[in-house]
């Protein structure tokens, strides 16, 4: 563990980067809309504990995820619904289903808390993986933030599209704060919008990784250190190995 | 999206190598090496990652380098949060994806859609 993310790199890494980091590991600690700040810092421990966890892996390796039963090897910290949702959500999201989402939201989740721990997960899945792809140990998760959730619920959330509510560019209304940089934006930008914060949160870190929005759609150009096509090779090869189909 | 940026680069690509792994038909400058680390951090195998790292390393430098793994990372996160919310992975690319692309490349085998039917 390090303090500091990509501290004592073997390689050079871009401040911006790492300024990501430092503000997504804050912003994770923050308390949240729907998760204190101790809940989502449990769902961070959940999250690295997945990684070792004999029965993800049973589930990874057989034919159909529904072959085996066995239980999660957890935390403790959390209802069985939360490691449910973050093991699987960990190691085998391509083979999930809209009948498993209902069944862990019927274990005692709202709606908001399990798209809020989503954020979570894919933000902290991008950012250990940036620093164990680049020799580094994990970052440590911050201390403990004192504060409520704001409990925010945007009005134009609704379940149409997704197995989740998700809300659309037109039906978003101000209270919401900054929600797309274009109407035009995704179903993977839109993913999250239905907790607006965690949606900000989640791509100010991911597009110092990838893309910021502007750039996705322009292939004649990168603003990375390799070319475009190298970059979507890589992308589609990774999507790929987790059976990703979007 | 690697669709579009090859036409535009004016490079070839083997469709099938998104799902199968690298083959001859794809053209992309220094793709054996790329793939190989991309595979390496998706395995979390140290090891593996360090020598496939290397390679990037020795023949593109450090900046490539950390690009590259941040962007082999940045799909570690959409990939959870595609298939955990269930977006519709018909829309992909803007609305571009098409069922005889998803064919080509292998994706149409994937869990997701075979249960879609």
């Amino acid at each position: 563990m390090s303090s500091i993310p990509f501290e004592n790199c073997d390689y050079e890494v871009r401040q911006n980067l790492i300024d990501a980091h430092q503000e997504a590991w804050a912003k994770i600690a923050a308390p949240g809309t729907w998760l204190d700040s101790e809940q989502r810092l449990a769902v961070v421990a959940e999250i690295r504990q997945a990684r070792s966890c004999d029965f993800c892996h049973e589930i990874k390796d057989a034919l159909s995820p529904n072959a085996v039963t066995g239980v999660h090897t957890a935390t403790g910290a959390l209802s069985d619904a939360e490691v449910e949702l973050i093991h699987r959500g960990v190691s085998d999201p391509g083979r999930l289903s809209q009948k498993w989402t209902q069944d862990v939201l019927a274990g005692g989740l709202s709606e908001g808390e399990y798209v809020e721990i989503v954020g979570i997960i894919a933000s902290v899945m991008i950012m250990d993986t940036a620093t164990t792809a680049l020799g580094c140990p994990d970052t440590d998760a911050p201390e403990v933030v004192t504060g409520e959730p704001s409990r925010y619920q945007p009005p134009g959330a609704r379940v149409e599209a997704a197995w989740l509510p998700i809300v659309e560019p037109e039906d978003a209304v101000e209270a919401d704060g900054p929600m797309y940089p274009s109407p035009k934006a995704g179903y993977i930008y839109r993913g999250l919008s239905s907790v607006p914060e965690s949606m900000r949160n989640y791509w100010a870190m991911a597009n110092e990784h990838y893309l910021p929005g502007q750039y996705v759609y322009q292939f004649d150009q990168t603003i990375r250190a390799i070319s475009r096509p190298q970059m979507e090779l890589m992308a589609a090869r990774v999507s790929g190995l987790h059976q990703c189909a979007y | 999206m690697l669709r579009e940026s090859t036409q535009i680069a004016d490079t070839e690509v083997e469709l099938k190598d998104v799902t199968e792994g690298l083959s001859d038909g794809t053209q992309i400058p220094n793709a054996e090496a790329l793939v190989n680390f991309a595979e390496a951090i998706v395995s979390r195998d140290c090891a593996r990652i360090a020598e496939t790292r290397k390679v990037v390393f020795d023949t593109l430098g450090n900046d490539a380098t950390v690009d590259a793994g941040a962007v082999a990372s940045a799909f570690h996160g959409f990939v959870r949060i595609a298939d955990t919310i269930g977006i519709p992975y018909d829309t992909a690319a803007q609305g571009q994806d098409a069922p005889e692309i998803r064919e080509a490349a292998g994706i149409n085998d994937f869990y997701r859609i075979q249960q879609a039917g």
